[in-house]
């Protein structure tokens, strides 16, 4: 029963994680049609990034957290400028834009090979060590720290989505282009701040993950699929859902181990993603698109 | 008797295949060159498991960033059917062909069936969790030490003739994947599925039966890449920039045409050869880089290339881009 309730809030705790990592793709896809393949390798540049700042700087993760993301939010406009916006759109469209946005990750990859070796890197902070009891179970300040940012992303991001103009500009783009160059909404523009803000927050992700786990370039790849099952999971663009989602992928993952030999539970992500596409397909509480 | 041919084959195709493996077949005896030799050797290789990847990835439009695991598989359980159960070595590419179809069929059958690129994202999946799972399952692979196979006198010059029968046959099979009424109705499931199977196509049964083939020919290819080395490890075999390297020979040569990927593996092979040898920490960076340009500035690769200097040379014939398409 400890050992249940242990588990149980560690699923909590990387729920959140999840859930800001899922979004990101989600809201991409919800508005672009587009799977941003680059979300893995962005994962990893923020990865690198808070752990360059920390090394180099001794800027704390949480205070680099914001300048990561800003700066990942302007990469991810300059992608969708320079590159994607000149892909031709719909189903003609959508594989070229996996293989370009794949392209682009493995630069990604690459640069961050020559600049930082391929050696596993760890960012450690004075209070990585601390753990706080909650009931019976020790755990570990910095998850919780996480999980409480995570949270924050959320909740702002929600709120930017349902109550902001250009949020509500967002979504009805999402629901129809179109409609929305008719009643004067800069389609354009909202495509590039989408693909900025999904940017953002997948270095977001990235950094806040690399103060939990390990991470080489090759970070990301595992997390791309973990951000996708989520995302099939929780349906297009609803914060509840995209959190509900992880939670489970969390739970189902967590208490893997318990089950299944360790080298296998990285196939567990892939299971239920297979699972989903072939019981729900629409997602757990059917399609909807952000909001 | 006179061969008859269906009405789909031009015989210029088909004589141009043939005088093309007559040619290759007879080189060898002109040169001594083992160099050369092994490079033309892969060469047929990375051709027949380009075209194989393009069935899916082109003529689907169902790109697979997994499929070296359908080659480890075929490689390892060729690898031990020669070991363990004394098979032959053609029929063991046969059976770890086969082996590995299936394994593509039980992964892809249900992500297949969803519209989108939901098949692209779980072959990333699939490939990654393939490779961890095989690495330790070492019963099966010999774990990271590898697979020897005996060595055989040789059987590696040899390999070459087998390796122009493997392209040719592959190259025929795209020929046929395109030209035949079931390339039609393969055109007519990645355009639109629910119109194709509006008016009969049965798009489930032929999207299994192109992942299928396509899973066989990379696997007899991962068999016969093992027969070649006689040695084999799972980090190599399921390697996720194998995967990439038949991506990269399909996008080069012109996805979803029918001999371009097979262009693509000639100048794939021959790039990594002179290129990427010298830079091996920049080699997945190029790999990106020439991806982003291709996708950017031809889509259809060579091929496209190709047709837009026919276009300006002889504007009359009326070229356009979707001929590469039939």
């Amino acid at each position: 029963m400890e050992r249940f309730a242990e588990l149980l809030i560690a699923a909590v705790l990387l729920a959140g994680l999840y859930a800001t990592m899922a979004y990101g793709l989600g809201l991409i896809y919800g508005v672009l049609r587009i799977v941003n393949l680059n979300h893995g390798g962005m994962i990893m540049a923020g990865a690198y990034a808070g752990w360059y700042l920390h090394a180099a700087l001794g800027l704390d993760p949480y205070l680099s957290l914001v300048l990561v993301a800003g700066a990942a939010y302007l990469v991810g406009i300059a992608t969708y400028r320079v590159l994607v916006r000149r892909l031709p759109r719909g189903p003609a469209g959508g594989v070229q834009s996996l293989l370009l946005l794949f392209g682009v990750w493995l630069i990604l990859r690459n640069a961050a090979y020559l600049l930082f070796t391929g050696n596993d890197q760890t960012l450690r902070t004075s209070y990585s060590t601390l753990a706080v009891g909650i009931g019976s179970a020790l755990v570990s300040v910095n998850r919780i720290a996480v999980f409480g940012v995570a949270i924050v992303i959320l909740i702002v991001l929600h709120l930017l989505l349902t109550r902001t103009y250009v949020g509500k500009a967002i979504r009805a783009v999402a629901q129809n282009p179109d409609s929305c160059t008719l009643v004067g909404i800069p389609v354009e523009r909202i495509y590039a701040l989408t693909f900025g803000l999904g940017t953002a927050l997948a270095a977001a992700a990235g950094l806040l993950g690399s103060t939990l786990f390990p991470f080489n370039p090759g970070f990301g790849a595992a997390e791309l699929l973990k951000s996708f099952v989520v995302v099939v999971l929780g349906g297009l663009g609803s914060v509840a859902g995209t959190a509900i989602a992880a939670l489970i992928l969390a739970v189902v993952e967590v208490f893997a181990i318990l089950v299944i030999p360790a080298y296998l539970t990285a196939a567990v992500g892939f299971v239920l993603l297979v699972l989903v596409l072939v019981f729900r397909p629409g997602g757990l509480f059917g399609q909807r698109v952000l909001g | 008797m006179k061969l008859q041919l269906p009405p789909w084959v031009r015989p210029r195709a088909a004589i141009g295949l043939l005088a093309a493996c007559v040619v290759l077949a007879i080189i060898p005896l002109f040169h001594d060159d083992v160099y050369t030799h092994n490079l033309l050797t892969l060469t047929f290789l990375g051709i027949a498991a380009a075209l194989a990847w393009n069935w899916l990835g082109g003529y689907l439009g169902q790109v697979s960033f997994g499929h070296a695991a359908m080659f480890g598989v075929g490689g390892f359980v060729a690898a031990q059917a020669q070991l363990g159960l004394r098979m032959p070595m053609l029929l063991s590419w046969v059976f770890g062909g086969l082996v590995a179809g299936l394994f593509s069929l039980i992964w892809g059958h249900p992500t297949l069936r969803l519209r989108g690129p939901y098949f692209s994202i779980a072959t990333i999946g699939v490939g990654e969790a393939t490779r961890l799972v095989c690495t330790y399952w070492d019963w099966f692979t010999g774990g990271s030490s590898g697979l020897s196979l005996p060595m055989q006198t040789n059987l590696k010059y040899q390999l070459y003739w087998y390796g122009i029968v493997l392209a040719a046959l592959t190259l025929a099979a795209s020929y046929a994947l395109r030209r035949s009424p079931v390339g039609l109705s393969l055109l007519a499931i990645k355009s639109d599925v629910d119109a194709a199977s509006d008016v009969g196509v049965g798009a489930t049964r032929l999207q299994d039966l192109v992942l299928f083939l396509s899973g066989v020919t990379i696997g007899i290819c991962g068999a016969f890449y093992a027969s070649y080395f006689s040695y084999i490890e799972p980090g190599d075999m399921f390697g996720f920039d194998r995967s990439i390297s038949w991506v990269l020979m399909g996008v080069i040569g012109g996805i979803g045409t029918i001999f371009g990927p097979a262009l693509g593996a000639i100048i794939f092979v021959l790039l990594r050869q002179y290129l990427i040898a010298s830079y091996p920490q920049l080699y997945l960076g190029l790999y990106g880089l020439l991806l982003v340009l291709v996708i950017l500035f031809e889509p259809l690769g060579l091929t496209g290339l190709f047709l837009r200097a026919v276009r300006k040379a002889r504007p009359d014939l009326g070229v356009s881009s979707a001929a590469a398409e039939d």
